[in-house]
């Protein structure tokens, strides 16, 4: 499929390359400047909120300063940087938000994959599937994580009433394992339903006629599934790989209204919120700001590279 | 207090419920239009932000306040102390010139003090506000570097509440001072709970602090010099707090619940079907109780069955120290009307507002005059009240430091979950921890 | 044997859909005492039923109707500017060639990629510094920048595949070119900016982080902040009956949308992130 994308994405290239010797260059360059206006509304809007944020955050983690001792504000190079890399609770949070990001991906993968397939064979009550998966993916993290709390919850919940291996006052936000699990159903709920339909537009590029082909030559179900529409289906997952796994790295809200961050399941994005916002640490918070940035920068890289996620390729294709 | 909005669940949780709501609704919408009304004529409005506890008299309050140069308009925080202190501070640090009147937590007006965003009390204020009259342990909340910076409006305070049958079952006298220990084994004895705080919030750290200083110690000393501050918690105090809380983590008295408790999870456990509990909570419970025979819950001859006690010792011979809770009023330092939120603040403190609180809210008063008001006295029994008054007069603080909020999130974590402390390692895992966090060598 | 596959398959996925939904249409009609005391179940059990009384209570509620006011006048206007910037931008993305043109797509990759958190700290700074904190503008500027990236690839997307010879074509047929644009381009694009709006607007109606950092009262805080503040009548636990029928509340706008336009949207998804 890959292939594909790059085959139409040469022709776009080829037929865009025409145009510039059919006209003058007047009107090349009109036309780049017009480009140009139409673009900057949008570069200025991106960068207010996060550029000069993020060149503020750089600046302030050189210092300690709290917003409730601003007089004692001191310049201390990048001692920040080493204190919050060589602290425990910054690589338990690390820890904590990659086992997040592995895992629910790794299902949400799974999950996501058989909807895409139902979803691809069904031809009754389209409309009613699309609506339905559509609800998880328009909800409100926050009601998601409030709908899952109280389900989980053993004063007025359901859930330990429906398994039948747990005490009916199961706590399940009293300890790590328990709560990050209930953590992680409600991402993964609310996040499912978009990665199968990520997926779904892959698995609608898959040819019918390669699958009829392989099912003449008499492959099984799994053959087909892992020779012939996975590896056809490459780019559709890495994408929906990529988006999901850097969404769950930042995984908060879920965390902000379930936990609050208590017995461990705290996430990097959670710890950086509390030093800069409620413990107004500026100095601290701004130097996790920027490594919380660079490790989504490290992860996005990883993944592109590892996977060879052609990224430019998938785009020029639309 | 802790979670001030915690101490009251204002008489009878069950019952009020609905009504309470909507009341704090209409409330708010009064205030809305109320203010709507002045901004026509152009008098000036006091942004009063509270915390949602007894909104009712607050509101009230407000109303009877407001004179012919301003009116008050109410403001609801966020019901946790921690957030109330987050949206406050949020606020002052940008210099916000509406917030004139907040209703704060005892424990952050150190924090709010240091960092300039109270407006010191003029000393004649200062004076009234602190007079004889206020308990030592309420006016000793709004003291800071020997200035006065808020208006005690009313105190709070934590007794041990428990089941007479219970106490008879496990064969603890209770006519006598109790330690934890004698407690958790006659609850285990008499097959009840013990019902504390100890989610990881502000109110373990309460429960934690007044462990250590009813052994004679304290979490802290030197409280002024901030970071620099000595931490005093790898002591035999603390060991002796760490062995009160294991002993009740590892007991079977200890509630299912435990490592999530609140001031409200332990209610429910009082009556009922089981043998019932011993719960140190705040004043609140007397009214709460009170109001569940009228809605049914609970029996008159339950009612009756329920005991209270000063807070118990951590060790045997060592006299407790009781918690201290309440709200203070600070005036905001950008305030655009500061000499007319000062008025306000006085004026919302008074004794017979206190005594308003007290009587509709069962928040109970920082100035002992209140205590002998008779709406108060028909109230409340006589022990009960005296029980209140000396447990606030001769309570235990919580740290005074402009550092509060780190101290007591550096104690959470260290000391969060219940189960997992140990005397041995606990109080100095703690004291490394919190000194490092104070240097800014550890993250929090 | 397939479409038997299928059918479970179908009935699976609604079932984890719709599941959680039903489950807090059901928490919210638990009447408040019943939580207290504990009402385990799925279903309200007898006498533990409380009509619409959650509801109500919800909307006689100052706080939270001023919340629905500002999420939904907030997510509006970020939703119009968004969609009007972005499809500027798309325009030109798709239609013109300039230098600049990877960059803006670079930068637009790197922001839909951005995490939110590493902002607020900063962000808060300056807005206290600017006047913006507390306000509804406060709010818009950030929800624009995070939506712009998304409507810009969905649009983009979308103006590649309009044959736009229709507009010349129209023109040589004698229309204005105003009229060729009014009649050709814009209903060919309009399912593009629909699309874009409403994913913008689930963005922003989503909104939690900004939601809870920037704002400090009514006056510009957004539905899920508001519910995660919520105070019911029994302070200590969350009145879990009465934030069940809040969180119903602010699903509906959701839910209406998903009914009217759940083609688009997946169209939308799927040509914008999949694609480009």
């Amino acid at each position: 499929m890959t292939s594909t994308y790059v085959a139409t994405a040469g022709e776009r290239e080829k037929r865009g390359g025409k145009k510039p010797d059919l006209v003058e260059s007047d009107r090349m360059r009109a036309e780049n400047s017009l480009g140009r206006k139409l673009v900057v509304p949008a570069i200025v809007v991106m960068l207010i909120v996060t550029a000069f944020p993020m060149l503020r955050a750089l600046y302030l983690s050189l210092f300690t300063y709290s917003l409730t001792a601003p007089e004692d504000r001191e310049f201390v190079g990048l001692s920040n940087y080493l204190t919050a890399l060589t602290d425990p609770l910054f690589w338990r949070d690390t820890g904590v938000t990659v086992l997040y990001m592995l895992v629910t991906v790794a299902v949400e993968l799974v999950i996501g994959f058989a909807f895409a397939m139902v979803m691809h064979r069904v031809i009754f009550a389209r409309g009613v599937i699309r609506t339905s998966i559509l609800i998880p993916y328009g909800i409100i993290t926050v009601v998601s994580g409030f709908a899952w709390q109280f389900a989980f919850s053993y004063q007025n919940g359901f859930v330990n009433g429906w398994l039948p291996f747990l005490d009916s006052d199961f706590n399940w936000f009293g300890e790590s394992t328990p709560a990050i699990i209930a953590i992680m159903i409600s991402e993964i709920w609310k996040t499912t339903p978009f990665m199968s339909l990520l997926l779904l537009a892959g698995l609608a590029q898959v040819s019918e006629d390669m699958l009829e082909a392989a099912q003449v030559d008499g492959a099984t179900w799994w053959q087909r599934l892992w020779k012939v529409i996975l590896p056809n289906m490459r780019a559709a997952i890495m994408v929906a790989v990529l988006f999901r796994a850097l969404d769950a790295y930042r995984i908060f809200d879920n965390i902000a209204v379930m936990t609050a961050g208590a017995v461990n399941t705290e996430s990097i994005s959670f710890l950086t919120y509390r030093q800069t916002i409620e413990q107004f640490q500026l100095g601290i918070g701004s130097a996790l700001s920027v490594l919380l940035f660079l490790s989504v920068l490290l992860i996005a890289w990883l993944i592109v590279k590892l996977f060879k996620v052609d990224l430019a390729a998938a785009r020029q294709e639309g | 207090m802790t979670q001030p909005s915690y101490a009251t669940a204002p008489g009878a949780r069950r019952r009020r419920r609905g009504r309470g709501l909507a009341a704090v609704a209409i409330g708010v919408l009064a205030a809305g239009l109320l203010s709507a009304c002045s901004g026509d004529s152009g008098k000036p409005v006091l942004n009063w932000y509270v915390n949602p506890d007894g909104v009712t008299t607050l509101t009230e309050l407000a109303k009877q306040c407001s004179t012919d140069d301003y009116d008050i308009e109410i403001q609801l925080l966020p019901s946790g102390a921690t957030d109330q202190r987050t949206q406050l501070a949020r606020r002052l640090a940008a210099k916000d010139g509406s917030t004139d009147l907040m209703s704060l937590d005892p424990v952050f007006v150190a924090e709010f003090a240091n960092a300039g965003w109270l407006e010191p009390l003029p000393e004649d204020v200062a004076a009234t506000a602190t007079d004889e009259d206020v308990l030592e342990g309420a006016a000793d909340t709004v003291t800071w570097d020997d200035k006065v910076y808020a208006f005690p409006q009313w105190a709070n305070t934590q007794v041990l509440w428990y089941r007479k049958s219970l106490a008879e079952a496990g064969g603890l006298d209770m006519a006598k001072p109790v330690t934890w220990e004698q407690v958790i084994d006659a609850a285990a004895e008499g097959g009840g709970t013990v019902g504390v705080q100890a989610n990881k919030y502000e109110a373990y750290v309460v429960w934690i602090n007044a462990l250590v200083q009813g052994a004679g110690g304290n979490i802290i000393t030197d409280n002024e010099a901030g970071k620099d501050a000595s931490v005093d918690i790898d002591s035999e105090a603390g060991a002796a707090a760490a062995t009160v809380i294991q002993k009740l983590a590892r007991s079977e008295a200890a509630q299912p619940d435990l490592t999530t408790s609140n001031e409200g999870t332990s209610l429910g456990l009082m009556f009922g079907d089981s043998p019932g509990e011993f719960m140190t909570n705040w004043t609140f419970v007397y009214k709460n109780y009170e109001g569940l025979i009228e809605s049914g819950d609970i029996t008159q001859e339950d009612f009756d069955d329920l005991g209270w006690a000063r807070y118990p010792a951590t060790v045997e011979g060592e006299e407790s120290k009781p918690p201290i809770g309440g709200i203070d009023i600070g005036v905001g330092a950008y305030s655009k009307h500061r000499d007319f939120a000062l008025e306000a603040g006085e004026c919302v403190t008074t004794s017979e507002a206190q005594v308003q609180l007290a009587v509709n809210e069962g928040l109970m008063p920082a100035r002992a005059s209140a205590y002998d008001a008779p709406e108060l006295t028909e109230a409340y029994p006589a022990d009960l009240l005296e029980l209140f008054r000396t447990s606030i007069d001769s309570g235990g603080p919580r740290p005074k430091s402009a550092y509060y909020a780190t101290i007591s999130a550096a104690l959470q974590s260290v000391w969060h979950s219940p189960r997992s402390v140990d005397p041995d390692k606990t109080p100095g895992e703690s004291a490394k921890f919190l000194k490092d966090v104070l240097e800014g060598k550890a993250l929090l | 044997m397939r479409k038997v596959g299928t059918l479970l398959g179908t009935l699976l996925i609604l079932v984890w859909c719709l599941l959680p939904v039903a489950w807090i249409i059901s928490l919210s009609f638990k009447s408040q005492t019943a939580i207290t005391n504990g009402s385990p179940g799925f279903f309200p059990s007898g006498g533990d039923g409380a009509g619409w009384q959650n509801y109500k209570d919800v909307l006689d509620n100052e706080q939270f109707r001023r919340a629905i006011f500002n999420s939904i006048g907030i997510s509006l206007i970020a939703t119009l500017l968004s969609v009007i910037v972005a499809t500027l931008a798309a325009y030109a993305i798709a239609r013109l060639e300039f230098r600049g043109k990877k960059f803006v797509l670079t930068m637009a990759l790197a922001i839909a990629m951005f995490p939110v958190v590493s902002l607020v700290g900063p962000l808060f700074d300056m807005w206290r510094t600017f006047g913006l904190y507390d306000t509804w503008p406060g709010l818009i500027i950030p929800y624009m920048s995070f939506t712009l990236p998304l409507a810009i690839w969905t649009l983009s997307a979308f103006f590649r595949e309009i044959p736009w010879e229709l507009e010349q074509a129209a023109q040589v047929d004698g229309a204005t070119p105003w009229q060729a644009f009014r009649k050709v381009i814009v209903p060919l694009a309009a399912p593009g900016v629909f699309t874009a709006a409403i994913l913008t607007f689930f963005f922003a109606w989503n909104d939690f982080v900004f939601g809870i950092s920037l704002t400090s009262t009514e006056s510009a805080r957004p539905i899920p902040a508001a519910l995660s503040f919520f105070v019911g009548a029994d302070p200590f636990n969350r009145p879990a009956s009465l934030l069940a029928a809040g969180a119903v509340v602010s699903t509906i706008p959701i839910i209406i949308i998903v009914l009217i336009f759940q083609r688009k949207i997946v169209a939308g998804l799927t040509s914008g992130a999949v694609k480009g």
